[in-house]
């Protein structure tokens, strides 16, 4: 069999599941970037307005997320979240092995990590933020959530996006590497392939080509997306 | 009251406002009251405190004691630890929509056209009809001169332009006063000449207005009112032409020579 | 309850991977400083072939997972063994190790050329020009000026650049390699104590970029004394 008949959409053709294997690889990233947006955004907060426990539990969790290997993060989400669903299952008088679904193993690894860069990019946007803004906003007799919702938050996402299109560029190469929880995303499949045909390099050559396919047209999105939110901006 | 007061109400009253910065005293104490219809203007060298007491008028910042009315209403206050702060937040918020706030550096909502800057706070603040809003705005740009540029965003326009946008903006809420903190200082040259002309034409219609600025001129010939602050105290309070013909300090005095125009 | 005697082991048991994942990394920064050097020079060379390869190579890299890279390498290139059997090149793919080095490397210089570029993009005109003006040559003017102009510029980013390498060298246990990452996994899998492991694990990697903070921030008192704040009497 050719190697393009090996990658083709034809009988024996491993193209299909390829192409699926990106669309898991795709939706394991939004997961991780939804969270990502969430855990970020608290952190963010906790460090800017926070009491002192929170800034100093923020600052810790974007200190050991941004230092650690992603690799070990999935690691201790992989073995560890079986240990502990195990523990809860024990409680309930569930005995033995419990496992975790990968997918989401690695949707929670990925949005631990990324939230942690997301933090950094959300809270570089705050302080970039112009406080006469702020206060004019003040000024006219807005309460502190209206001008939160109003004008904080619109500004702050603006100046984000250019960070937050970077740490959506990294969470998608990250994402390879939950391959080794046995999810079947992009990279994985690719294994999988090179596995049973015996021809590794085309495999890992067509999944480097997908990978760079999707992070392409991604920039070209936060490329857009960028030039429609600067719109205003100076 | 038995009979009609021949003076008009008061707009803005302050009595013995005091602001410290650290060490720094910027406001030793000062009281002046605008009548309705009154055009104040207000000069002082930098560092005068003239800058503090007008965002003392709104809260922007908060006097560590004298008392401020504005239309009325008296703001209320409750001692906390290390100082005082107004009592009510809403209180706050309806005094600052009462008045009205243009700033040195314009200050428009950079994510907003300059029709959205303008309807902002009337709907969201006031919760008002958006389509009413919306008219009236149009008809303030119109009368500060920008009404092409009402779908364009801030960085588009000139700073004079910005300028009338924040005014038009300010205009929206229908304050009972105005505030302008150096509306001027940071435009250039050729663009001072349309702000002020805008601002002219409010005092014109009888606003209420209280203006820090540096030029003199404009003070001259728009204010009823010159009040010149010097090292946070009021050092002269009159009528605008007399006071600057004859100043009575030699502060002001020192301070018209160094602001160097054709007084006369 | 904390099992002392539990974390003293694992970390006894990860120091062993210390000098690997140390060694990767230095082997990396060092070599993939030069290919960044090399390529960030075919960028500016304004010579359209050379512009063009360091490109697409900055491109690919950079758009590319590590994992797929080193896969690549070692998996991928191990299909021609006979080829690379014949040119001699056999001893290099068939080692873990130098594969792993060439993939950090290359994966490296993509992103740290990005970053000398962008360094020396920022330097200001005028500081050229007054090199020019007192007739320095380009070389001189490359060497006195525009580097170190350049290195400053790019030194934080660098910084963080220096520290993804320390965390990319984990990938190497997924090669079989036993760096800190590939005794941590055989730690969890044998005691199924993932977060010990793992507190013990991060602590060396954190470690390793506190080190590294510290030399980033003793190169910027170096390379910018203008910059140096005055110490407090």
């Amino acid at each position: 069999m050719g190697t393009l008949a090996l990658l083709g959409f034809g009988p024996g053709g491993w193209g299909a599941a390829l192409l699926g294997a990106a669309a898991t690889t795709l939706l394991l990233a939004l997961a991780g970037f939804a969270l990502g947006l969430v855990l970020g955004g608290l952190a963010a907060a906790g460090r800017i307005a926070g009491p002192a426990p929170l800034r100093l539990l923020a600052t810790g969790y974007t200190t050991l997320l941004r230092g650690v290997p992603d690799l070990l993060v999935i690691y201790l989400l992989y073995f560890g979240g079986s240990a502990a669903l195990g523990g809860i299952a024990g409680w309930f008088g569930h005995a033995g092995y419990v496992g975790v679904p990968p997918f989401w193993v690695g949707a929670v690894a990925l949005g631990l990590i990324s939230g942690a860069y997301q933090a950094e990019v959300f809270r570089g946007a705050y302080a970039a933020v112009d406080r006469g803004q702020i206060e004019a906003a003040r000024a006219v007799g807005m309460h502190r959530g209206l001008i939160l919702r109003r004008v904080t938050v619109p500004l702050v996402a603006r100046t984000a996006l250019p960070g937050l299109g970077n740490v959506w560029q990294i969470l998608l190469k990250d994402s390879a590497l939950v391959s080794v929880t046995g999810l079947v995303e992009l990279l994985r499949q690719a294994q999988v392939g090179a596995g049973s045909t015996r021809q590794p390099f085309p495999f890992y050559l067509t999944a480097g080509a997908l990978y760079l396919a999707i992070t392409t047209v991604s920039n070209l999105a936060f490329a857009r997306a960028e030039a429609r939110a600067r719109r205003g901006l100076p | 009251m038995l009979a009609p007061s021949p003076v008009p109400p008061e707009a803005v009253a302050v009595r013995d406002l005091r602001k410290r910065f650290g060490a720094a005293e910027v406001l030793r104490g000062v009281s002046l009251t605008a009548r309705e219809g009154e055009v104040v203007a207000i000069l002082g060298a930098s560092g005068s405190g003239k800058s503090t007491f007008l965002r003392c008028l709104n809260l922007l910042e908060v006097p560590d004691a004298g008392e401020i009315t504005v239309a009325g209403e008296a703001v209320r206050w409750r001692q906390r630890r290390g100082g005082r702060v107004p009592a009510d937040r809403g209180q706050v918020d309806r005094l600052r929509a009462r008045v009205g706030m243009v700033f040195q550096g314009f200050n428009l909502w950079s994510h907003r056209t300059v029709l959205e800057n303008v309807i902002e706070a009337p709907v969201h603040v006031q919760g008002r009809e958006r389509a009413e809003c919306v008219a009236e705005a149009e008809a303030l740009l119109a009368k500060v001169g920008i009404a092409d540029k009402r779908h364009d965003y801030p960085a588009q326009l000139s700073g004079g332009q910005q300028q009338r946008a924040a005014i038009a903006r300010a205009l929206a809420m229908h304050p009972r006063v105005m505030l302008f903190d150096e509306p001027t200082s940071a435009l250039d040259p050729e663009r001072v000449g349309e702000v002020l002309a805008v601002m002219q034409a409010l005092a014109e219609e009888g606003r209420t207005m209280l203006i820090v600025t540096h030029e003199v001129a404009f003070a001259r010939d728009v204010a009823h009112r010159l009040v010149f602050l010097h090292e946070g105290r009021i050092e002269e309070d009159g009528p605008p032409a007399e006071t600057i013909a004859a100043p009575r300090s030699d502060r002001l005095r020192q301070f018209l020579a160094r602001c160097r125009i054709g007084v006369a | 309850m904390i099992d002392i005697a539990f974390l003293a082991e694992s970390l006894r048991a990860l120091a062993a991977g210390l000098p690997l994942t140390l060694g990767l990394t230095g082997g990396a920064v060092a070599l993939g400083l030069v290919l960044a050097g090399l390529a960030a020079a075919g960028r500016l060379s304004g010579i359209a072939v050379l512009d063009g390869l360091a490109r697409l190579y900055v491109f690919v890299f950079r758009g590319t997972p590590l994992l797929v890279q080193l896969f690549l390498i070692y998996y991928g290139l191990g299909q021609f063994r006979p080829d690379l059997q014949a040119l001699g090149l056999w001893w290099f793919f068939r080692e873990p190790y130098w594969c792993a080095l060439l993939a950090l490397t290359l994966n490296t210089g993509a992103y740290t050329a990005e970053i000398i570029r962008g360094g020396v993009l920022a330097v200001p005109h005028g500081a050229v020009l007054a090199g020019r003006a007192c007739g320095m040559s380009r070389g001189l003017l490359l060497r006195r000026i525009v580097l170190p102009l350049a290195a400053r510029q790019a030194l934080p980013a660098y910084g963080n650049e220096v520290i993804s390498v320390v965390k990319a060298t984990s990938l190497a246990s997924t090669i079989t390699l036993l760096d800190l990452t590939g005794i941590a996994q055989k730690l969890i899998a044998q005691s199924f104590r993932a977060l010990e492991v793992f507190v013990c694990a991060g602590a060396f990697y954190l470690a390793i970029n506190l080190a590294i903070i510290g030399l980033v921030r003793l190169a910027e008192t170096i390379l910018a004394p203008d910059l140096r704040r005055p110490r407090p009497v």
